[in-house]
């Protein structure tokens, strides 16, 4: 639902905002490990799924870094796989 | 001989001092195999985020193993056929870090962690109001 308006106000200005660079690039960019569910948490949704890095500003290469992480910590239980 | 990474998940109803014999049973595998554990982390009985076997508890542990594959696959066969174990995942990492992983620096920061907890849900929902 959230993710629905944000498409739809961004249709609707005309000049967007800049557009923000990777979190994870950088010179003290956190480091992407599938224990630090406190991380992993900001770029999953409120249903526990990972959010497209086109909303999320991640580069593609961290976004896959970043979703092996995810994926890792649902095994482990540590994140939910769905979250009611 | 590699470096691997191993975390497993005990069942919430053995005690931890099942949890360390257990742990030391499997270190035992690695160590017989011409291996050698690098690192050992206890991260306590944490709650976990989907019920596995009917539980909803685990101890986790973490193991920084230092073998070859041949060892590490005894090791995970054994491990496979414990009943005690809910869930473990090797995988394969370039160097062991030296200063504690971030479990147990949440751990350690629990107090102030009710808190914490809510400055983060509020940097969160700032985050996608931002966005919209």
């Amino acid at each position: 639902m959230t993710q629905l308006e944000i498409t739809r106000s961004a249709v609707r200005r005309p000049f967007g905002r800049r557009r923000k660079s990777c979190p994870f690039s950088g010179p003290n960019a956190p480091k992407i490990d599938y224990k630090d569910t406190k991380l992993l948490g900001r770029f999953t949704s409120e249903r526990g799924k990972i959010v497209p890095s086109r909303i999320s500003a991640v580069s593609a290469k961290k976004q896959r870094e970043l979703s092996t992480a995810i994926k890792r910590a649902r095994f482990l239980a540590l994140m939910p796989y769905v979250d009611m | 001989m590699r470096l691997y990474e191993s975390v497993l998940i005990a069942r919430q109803d053995i005690s931890t001092s099942q949890v360390e014999a257990l742990v030391d049973e499997f270190s035992a595998i690695i160590t017989n195999g011409g291996g050698s554990i690098k690192k050992k982390e206890y991260w306590g009985l944490r709650s976990l985020a989907y019920r596995i076997k009917k539980n909803r508890k685990g101890h986790y542990v973490m193991l920084n193993i230092e073998s070859d594959n041949a060892t590490l696959a005894e090791y995970e066969r054994i491990m496979g056929l414990n009943e005690d174990i809910l869930r473990f995942m090797n995988i394969r990492i370039e160097e062991v870090s030296e200063e504690p992983s971030i479990m147990m620096q949440a751990k350690s920061e629990r107090s102030e962690r009710g808190s914490r907890y809510n400055n983060a849900d509020n940097a969160g929902a700032e985050k996608t109001s931002e966005e919209a």
